[in-house]
C-alpha cells in the first residue's frame, strides 16, 4: 500500500537517529536491512563490522578458556569463562535468597502460614533428593574405586619395587663402606678413597629420594583427582544441601525469627507483665512489675522497627558504588563548572589556579583517600547519631544503601580526582568562544548574566560535557580503588574481600566483578555521550 | 535640516595604529574624515586589505580607536553599543537559538521596559520585513546562508539603531541572493531612514545602494581618496538605475580610481623593494668592511 510507505520510513529514520544518538552505530545496517534497503551492501557491512568482531571476541574467549586452566596459582587454577559465568549465577542466587529471606522476615498473618506450608513441602522434596544423592555417592565412589585402584596399582607397584631396590643398594653400599673403613685402619687403603666412596653414597641416596618423590606425587595426583562422575555428583549434592540449608533458614525466618512473631511474643510478655502489675499489692512488687512493663514495651518498639540484616550481595554493591560515584561526580561538576567558567573568563583567575591545578592533578587517588579519611572523618565523631546519616537512612531508596563516613570520603576522593578534566575542559570551552559571538554580545551590550547564560555557557556546553564524560570515567575507576582501600561497601570492597578469601571460587568472583565494573563503566560513558550529543548544536558537535 | 541632522555622524581624523616592536607604529588607517547626513547611505569601497573593515569596526566600537573622534548626533561616542548596529560578513547568529530568539536577544536589551508580547511583536515585525515569516522558529543550522543573513539584518534593524553598519554584508552570498538582499535592505532603509555605512568591494553594489560612494586609498596609511555623489533619486529600481545613461560613466570613474590605486600600490611595492635591496647590500658591504 502506498500510504504505508512514509510511515515505515519515519519509523526507520527514527530508529536510525536513535541508534546514532546512543552511539550504537554498529546496528545501523541491521535496521536498514530490516527495512529492505540495499541488502547486499548492508550484509557486507554486517559481515565486516559485526560478524568479524564477534568472531574475534569469541576467539579471545577460546584463548582464555585454553590458557586459564594451565596456569596454577596459590588459589587454584585461573578460572575459565564457564567458571566466571558460574560466579554470576552463584552471586545472583545469593541475592535472590537474601530477597526471599527478607520477605519471609516481614511476612505476617495468613500469607505467612501459607508460605510456611509451601517452604516445608519444598524442603521435604529437597531433603529427599539430597538423601538419595548422598546414598549414591558411596556407590559411585565404590564403582569408581576400582578404576582408581586399577590406575593406582602399577604406580604403587613401581614405587614398592623402587623402594626395595633402593634399600638393597643402600645396604650394599653400607657393607662396602664398612669394609673400606676396615682396610683404611689396616693401612691398606687411603683416606681419600673412603671420602670419595662416602660422597658417592650421599649422591646416590639423594637421587633415590628424588625418584621416589616423583612417583609419590603421581600417586597423590590420582588420589586428589577423582573421576568426573564422582566430582560432579559431589558438587550436585553440595548445591542441593546448600539449598536445603537455605530453606531451613527461611523456615526459621518464617517462624521464630519472623518479625511479626517476635513482636507478638513481646506483646504477650507485656500483657502478662500488666496482669502481674494489676495483681501486685506490695510496693516493691508493684515497682518491679511496672519496670518489667516498661522494659517489655521498649522491647516491642525495638523489634517493630527492626530491619532484616541483609548480607551485602553483588547487586547491592553495584547500587552502592553507583550512588557513591554519582555523589562524587555531582560534587566534582558543581565545583568544576563554575570555577572553570571563571578561569576561562578571567586570565588572572586562571593564573591563580594554574599552580593548584598542575600540582594537585597528578596526585594519586590513594593519597587523596587517606587525606579525606582523616579530614572528613573528623566531621563525624559519632556517625550513628550524625544528622546527615540519620537523614540519609530515613530516605526511601538511599536508606538501604547504608550511607556512612566511608562512603562520604570515597565520594570525596572521586570528586577530587574527577574535578580536573571537567575544570580544564570548561576553561578551554569558555576561553575558546567564537570571537563573532563575543562581538554580538559587545554590540548588544549584554550584561554579565545574559552573556553567561545566552552566549558563554551554551557555546561551551559541548566541551563542558566532553570534560564531564572524562570525569565520570576517571571517577568510576578511582571509586573502585577507593572502596577497596577504605572498605566502604561497593564493588571495590567486594573485590578486596574476595581477594582476601583466596579460594578458586573467589578468584572467579573477582573476574566476574571485573566484568561488572567494565560493563557499568561502558554504560556510564554511553549516557554521557548521549548527554553530550543532546547539547551539541549543528555539525559543530565537539567530539573530544 | 538642523545642524545635528546635517552633521549626524562625524568621523574626524580616525587613525588606527598597531605597535611595531622594531620601529615606528604601523598606521593602517590614517586621518579618515567623513560626515554623514541623517538617513544617508554611504558606501565605502576599496581594495581588499585597504582598511575598510578597520574603519567600520572602529566606528562600531569593536576596534580601539588610536586617535581621532567619532560624534553621533552631537555626542561623542566610544566603545560598542546597540545605537550602532552591525551586520557582519558572516551572519554571526547564535546556533543554539531560533531566529526569533536571536532577534529577541537584542530587542530585550533595547526595550527593557516592554512586555514580553510587545517585544515578540517587534521581533516578528522585523523578521517579517526581511521575508522570514515562515522561519521564525528555525535554528540557523536549518537555514541557508541567505536566510541566516536576513536574520542578521533583522537583528540589527530591530535595535532601532542611530547608525547601521554593514560590513560586506552580502560578500559570502551568490549573486542572485545578493541582489535579493540588496533590495530587501534598501526597502527597509527607505522606510526607516537609518543612517548607514556599507563596506563593500563590489562597484555595482556601491552605486546601487548608496547616496555617496567613498573610495579609499590603499594602505598602509589608508584614507579617504575621493567621495562621489550618486545622483539617482531614492527609492530606486534596479532596472532604472542600470538603464540610466550616467550609470556606466559612473561605474567607469569608480573602476578607474581603483585601478589607479592598484598601480600606485605596485609602484609603492616596487619602490620599497628597491629601497630594501639597497639597504641590505649597503649592510652587506658594511659587514665585509667590519670583517
Amino acid at each position: 500500500m502506498p500510504s504505508q510507505e512514509p510511515k515505515a520510513d519515519s519509523i526507520k529514520y527514527g530508529l536510525l537517529k536513535f541508534i546514532d544518538i546512543t552511539g550504537f552505530k554498529v546496528f545501523d545496517p541491521v535496521v536498514r536491512l530490516c527495512f529492505g534497503e540495499e541488502p547486499q551492501k548492508q550484509l557486507g557491512q554486517i559481515g565486516r563490522f559485526m560478524i568479524v568482531p564477534v568472531i574475534f571476541v569469541f576467539c579471545c574467549m577460546m584463548l582464555w578458556a585454553y590458557v586459564a586452566p594451565r596456569h596454577k596459582t596459590k588459589s587454584g587454577e585461573v578460572p575459565d569463562p564457564t567458571q566466571v559465568w558460574g560466579a554470576l549465577v552463584v552471586n545472583d542466587t545469593l541475592h535472590k535468597r537474601e530477597n526471599e529471606k527478607e520477605a519471609d522476615f516481614l511476612l505476617t498473618g495468613e500469607a505467612r502460614t501459607k508460605k510456611i506450608a509451601e517452604v516445608e513441602t519444598l524442603l521435604k522434596a529437597k531433603e529427599a533428593e539430597a538423601k538419595t544423592l548422598k546414598e549414591t555417592i558411596p556407590e559411585i565412589a565404590a564403582s569408581v574405586q576400582s578404576d582408581i585402584d586399577a590406575s593406582l596399582a602399577p604406580v604403587q607397584k613401581k614405587y614398592d619395587e623402587l623402594k626395595a631396590t633402593h634399600k638393597q643398594e643402600v645396604d650394599a653400599r653400607k657393607e662396602k663402606i664398612k669394609a673400606l673403613a676396615q682396610s683404611v685402619a689396616n693401612n691398606e687403603a687411603s683416606n681419600e678413597q673412603l671420602i670419595a666412596l662416602l660422597r658417592e653414597d650421599s649422591v646416590a641416596k639423594k637421587e633415590a629420594r628424588e625418584t621416589q618423590k616423583a612417583i609419590k606425587e603421581q600417586i597423590a595426583a590420582i588420589n586428589d583427582n577423582p573421576p568426573k562422575v564422582l566430582k560432579n555428583t559431589q558438587l550436585q549434592y553440595s548445591s542441593i544441601e546448600n539449598e536445603v540449608q537455605h530453606l531451613k533458614k527461611r523456615l526459621d525466618y518464617l517462624n521464630s525469627g519472623n518479625r511479626g512473631q517476635k513482636v507478638e511474643k513481646a506483646e504477650q510478655a507485656v500483657v502478662s507483665a500488666q496482669e502481674k502489675l494489676d495483681a501486685a499489692e506490695e510496693p516493691a512488687a508493684i515497682l518491679a512489675a511496672a519496670k518489667s512493663v516498661v522494659k517489655g514495651k521498649e522491647k516491642v518498639e525495638r523489634i517493630t522497627s527492626q530491619k532484616y540484616p541483609r548480607r551485602a550481595t553483588i547487586w547491592f554493591q553495584v547500587w552502592r558504588s553507583l550512588f557513591t560515584v554519582f555523589i562524587g561526580f555531582v560534587l566534582a561538576a558543581a565545583i568544576a563548572i563554575p570555577v572553570g567558567i571563571m578561569c576561562g573568563l578571567n586570565k588572572v583567575v586562571m593564573a591563580c589556579l594554574t599552580p593548584l591545578i598542575s600540582v594537585f592533578k597528578p596526585v594519586s587517588p590513594v593519597v587523596w583517600l587517606l587525606i579525606f579519611q582523616i579530614v572528613v572523618g573528623a566531621f563525624f565523631p559519632n556517625p550513628e547519631t550524625h544528622p546527615l546519616f540519620v537523614f540519609a537512612s530515613s530516605l526511601p531508596w538511599i536508606g538501604g544503601l547504608k550511607v556512612n563516613p566511608a562512603m562520604v570520603y570515597s565520594a570525596c576522593t572521586v570528586a577530587m580526582c574527577a574535578v580536573w578534566p571537567a575544570l580544564v575542559n570548561t576553561a578551554l570551552g569558555v576561553s575558546s568562544i567564537d570571537q563573532d559571538h563575543l562581538n554580538v554580545a559587545k554590540v548588544l551590550k549584554l550584561g554579565l548574566w545574559a552573556r553567561l547564560t545566552k552566549i558563554i555557557i551554551p557555546s561551551s556546553l559541548p566541551l563542558i560535557f566532553a570534560g564531564l564524560r572524562i570525569s565520570l570515567g576517571v571517577g568510576w575507576m578511582v571509586l573502585i580503588a577507593a572502596e577497596a582501600l577504605s572498605s566502604s561497601d561497593g564493588l571495590g570492597k567486594y573485590v578486596w574481600d574476595e581477594y582476601q578469601n583466596g579460594s578458586s571460587q573467589t578468584f572467579a568472583n573477582i573476574i566476574f566483578a571485573c566484568f561488572v565494573v567494565g560493563i557499568i563503566g561502558f554504560f556510564l560513558d554511553r549516557i554521557m555521550i548521549i548527554l553530550q550529543r543532546s547539547v551539541s548544536f549543528g555539525d559543530g558537535a565537539a567530539t573530544v | 535640516m538642523s545642524k545635528n541632522e546635517r552633521r549626524y555622524v562625524e568621523i574626524a581624523n580616525l587613525t588606527k595604529a598597531y605597535p611595531n616592536p622594531f620601529g615606528k607604529d604601523i598606521e593602517v588607517v590614517k586621518d579618515f574624515n567623513m560626515i554623514l547626513r541623517k538617513g544617508e547611505i554611504v558606501s565605502v569601497i576599496g581594495h581588499s586589505g585597504c582598511g575598510k573593515s578597520t574603519v567600520l569596526t572602529m566606528v562600531a566600537g569593536l576596534n580601539e580607536i588610536s586617535s581621532g573622534s567619532l560624534v553621533v548626533d552631537g555626542r561623542e561616542v566610544s566603545g560598542p553599543g546597540p545605537d550602532r548596529a552591525v551586520v557582519f560578513q558572516s551572519p554571526c547568529l547564535l546556533p543554539w537559538m531560533t531566529s526569533l530568539e536571536n532577534v529577541m536577544l537584542g530587542v530585550k536589551q533595547v526595550f527593557p521596559h516592554g512586555t514580553k508580547a510587545e517585544r515578540k511583536q517587534i521581533c516578528e515585525y522585523y523578521l517579517n520585513l526581511v521575508g522570514l515569516a515562515d522561519s521564525m522558529h528555525k535554528y540557523p543550522g536549518e537555514m541557508s546562508g541567505g536566510m541566516q543573513q536576513r536574520v542578521g539584518i533583522a537583528r540589527a534593524i530591530a535595535l532601532k539603531p542611530q547608525v547601521l553598519l554593514l560590513d560586506e554584508p552580502f560578500g559570502r552570498l551568490d549573486s542572485l541572493t545578493r541582489m535579493d538582499l540588496q533590495d530587501v535592505v534598501l526597502e527597509i532603509l527607505d522606510r526607516e531612514k537609518i543612517t548607514t555605512m556599507v563596506i563593500t568591494h563590489d562597484v555595482d553594489e556601491a552605486i546601487y545602494m548608496s547616496d555617496r560612494v567613498c573610495m579609499m586609498t590603499n594602505g598602509p596609511e589608508a584614507t579617504v581618496g575621493q567621495i562621489i555623489d550618486v545622483p539617482f533619486a531614492r527609492p530606486r529600481l534596479r532596472q532604472d538605475v542600470l538603464d540610466d545613461r550616467h550609470y556606466y560613466d559612473f561605474r567607469f570613474s569608480l573602476i578607474a580610481f581603483l585601478e589607479k590605486q592598484e598601480h600606485a600600490k605596485e609602484a609603492h611595492v616596487k619602490a620599497v623593494k628597491e629601497r630594501l635591496t639597497r639597504t641590505s647590500s649597503e649592510a652587506g658591504t658594511a659587514a665585509t668592511v667590519s670583517v
